[in-house]
């Protein structure tokens, strides 16, 4: 056992941070905004091999690259592109691709900036081109895209994967949670932590007060955890590994969002401060195939459960 | 990054399993491990079981040659650790001698200190205790009142110690006693059991066999030979030592085997599909999960001899965390592990309730990962 990245990932990693330094901060006119999908950068990453890191060096180093990209106040779809899509497709596609389910009628995250959707039928996974599907964004203060399908959209032209691809979907959108999760609470943190120590209340620093150290001690540790349990996820291609990491990173997104914002006061609830750009891409991503109570029934039933 | 275990290592935890399975009495599942590792039985047990470990050089394999090791990697230890703990830790309190004890007085002891410790120590044969907490001074280790005053040629020692577990049966403690005025004026001193003037007195309390005693000192005389590095130093060893004692014992590990003991009952009770047991459990050991990882990261710094760094903490936290969660579910989904049901359960609950205070508490380690990991200012 090796925990310290090889040379050649800490070269990608400094690749991925290379790629996304112009995203660093928004473009002026859109820092105001909820969400910001940087399209420049979800292609940059998709035409310089990024997403190909999982076929090319292995499905850890795709995860390095979701983790390392999620650090940006940006969202681009390179968790679906570096860590679902190669699994399913045995290719990357060649543009932005969501992940469907659920209802199909409610809106999505990233569908309205998607070119490719891979839907989740419960007994089928459908790839579905989106050029001429009409997608209406819907107004949301998460810090994706979201959107909806203005009618039903017709699956039966889609290619079909088969059943086995449920599993296979599920398992690595799960990954791809909890990869997008460590690296936005990574940022989350850090943000807050800048913030607790520049701003002064009661002639104090606010990050010198014990009570908002322990508790900003403990967000650290919670950031390091999803971290070390999304990496595991990618290295070891297990499905209930899978669902450690979504169970864990899902289940502590509350207590992340409650306490980065409560120490950054009435800052962290203006748009103008970055802090909503990693909380709310959290929020979104806390409730996605079930959230922590699905995950963790998945650890349960794999574990403890009839076909274990 | 690489999560596997080498052939190696796979091959070393199954020549412990082996040896557990060897070794361990066929009423040990019933009989000793329920008791705890502080039992009187336990410890009795250990000075039969570790000479064996020993014998097949599984005790202290990841020490140096020469003092009797193989300079294993410390992976082996931790595979080591892992699977006593799994099964109950045989070892009883030996697994603090090998794991730490041993390590500081290779580093800290003198050489007179090392050749008349380690060797029984590596034989299995030894029981030590820690006399660091007293009733004033437990967090705050620096507080501590207990003196060791110039005699002769040596030391002569007063004061009190509470909560050291072991005590009624060890044959060593390591003594922390302060010698000047400063804070941290404090020195270590081995102080064997049976000195005229040791006294112990268990005391009832919530945590299981063995943990709760008192030790009065009342004019101790022991060598100046007995101190462990310099006068006044203490603290440097201290931290040594802690550093190890944090990550010491896989609580990580057991996870498991408690949730398939608590499961396998609440199945029997037809509740295997409650969907709120199925949510609760599933986090629980995503938290076990999660704390074997972080530790791991541990045991890979110290295998590449790097200093120790927050990531201790880090895992502490984790692991305390997980193990809170574990003792909370089996009260309200298990409840009757307090009360007549399986004793491993009510063991482990038992085991816990003091985690989080041992060896630097909860808290502390908070601070510590505010101050090193996120350089947050030190409040007023």
């Amino acid at each position: 056992m090796d925990l310290e990245l090889t040379p050649e990932q800490v070269m990608l990693v400094d690749a991925v941070r290379s790629a996304g330094a112009p995203w660093r901060d928004l473009p002026e006119d859109h820092q105001r905004d909820y969400a910001h999908f940087a399209g420049d950068l979800d292609a940059t990453l998709r035409r310089a091999g990024f997403a190909d890191a999982a076929r090319d060096m292995g499905p850890l180093e795709a995860a390095l690259v979701v983790l390392e990209t999620s650090r940006l106040p940006v969202v681009t779809s390179i968790g679906a592109a570096a860590l679902v899509v190669p699994p399913l497709l045995g290719e990357t596609l060649p543009g932005p691709v969501a992940l469907v389910s659920g209802d199909r009628a409610k809106a999505q995250r990233l569908l309205p900036v998607a070119r490719f959707a891979l839907v989740d039928l419960g007994d089928d996974v459908a790839l579905l081109d989106l050029a001429g599907v009409a997608v209406e964004p819907v107004p949301s203060i998460y810090a994706y895209p979201y959107g909806r399908f203005v009618s039903p959209p017709d699956l039966s032209n889609a290619r079909r994967l088969g059943p086995d691809a449920v599993t296979t979907l599920r398992q690595w959108q799960r990954v791809a949670i909890a990869a997008e999760c460590a690296g936005a609470a990574e940022a989350a943190v850090a943000l807050t932590v800048d913030h607790v120590i520049q701003r002064h209340v009661f002639g104090r620093a606010i990050g010198s007060f014990q009570a908002v150290q322990h508790r900003l001690a403990q967000c650290h540790q919670i950031a390091r955890a999803m971290r070390m349990l999304a990496l595991h996820a990618a290295w070891s291609r297990d499905p209930l590994a899978a669902d450690i990491a979504a169970t864990y990173a899902q289940d502590h997104v509350n207590k992340l969002a409650f306490d980065l914002h409560q120490f950054s006061g009435g800052m962290g609830v203006t748009c103008e401060y970055k802090l909503h750009f990693f909380t709310y891409r959290l929020r979104a991503l806390q409730a996605e195939l079930g959230g922590a109570d699905g995950a963790a029934s998945a650890v349960y039933d794999r574990v403890w459960g009839t076909a274990a | 990054m690489d999560f596997a275990w080498s052939a190696a290592q796979a091959a070393y935890r199954g020549r412990v399993r082996d040896a557990l399975e060897e070794l361990l009495p066929a009423d040990w599942d019933s009989h000793y491990a329920p008791q705890g590792y502080g039992s009187k039985d336990q410890i009795d047990f250990s000075r039969d079981f570790c000479p064996k470990l020993a014998e097949r050089n599984l005790l202290t394999r990841h020490w140096p040659e020469q003092w009797g090791g193989e300079s294993a990697d410390p992976w082996e230890q931790f595979i080591l650790a892992e699977e006593m703990k799994w099964r109950g830790e045989p070892r009883g309190p030996q697994y603090m001698n090998v794991n730490w004890l041993g390590p500081t007085l290779m580093k800290y002891g003198t050489a007179e200190q090392q050749r008349e410790h380690l060797g029984r120590i590596a034989a299995g044969s030894v029981i030590w205790c820690q006399g660091y907490s007293e009733p004033g001074a437990g967090t705050d280790l620096a507080a501590l009142q207990t003196r060791a005053e110039p005699h002769g040629n040596g030391y002569r020692i007063n004061g009190q110690k509470i909560w050291t577990s072991y005590a009624r049966r060890a044959d060593f403690c390591f003594l922390l006693a302060r010698t000047g005025p400063g804070r941290k004026e404090i020195s270590i001193f081995i102080v064997p059991m049976d000195t005229p003037g040791v006294q112990v007195v268990p005391f009832p309390g919530l945590v299981g066999e063995g943990h709760l005693n008192e030790m009065f000192f009342t004019d101790v005389d022991v060598p100046a030979s007995a101190r462990v590095g310099e006068e006044g130093k203490a603290w440097e060893i201290i931290l040594y030592a802690l550093s190890f004692e944090r990550v010491g014992i896989p609580r990580y590990h057991v996870g498991r085997k408690l949730l398939d003991k608590a499961i396998a009952q609440l199945k029997a009770e037809g509740r295997g599909d409650d969907p709120i047991i199925k949510a609760r459990v599933g986090r629980i050991m995503a938290k076990f999960e999660a704390a074997r990882l972080l530790t791991y990261v541990v045991v890979d710094q110290r295998a590449k001899q790097y200093p120790p760094s927050v990531d201790a903490n880090i895992s502490r936290v984790t692991a305390s965390e997980a193990c809170t969660d574990l003792t909370n579910f089996l009260i309200e989904h298990v409840p009757d592990c307090l009360a007549g049901g399986d004793p491993i359960l009510r063991e482990f609950h038992r085991g816990n309730i003091a985690a989080t205070i041992a060896a630097g508490t909860y808290e502390l380690q908070l601070n510590l990962i505010a101050q090193s990991a996120l350089n947050l200012p030190r409040g007023a």
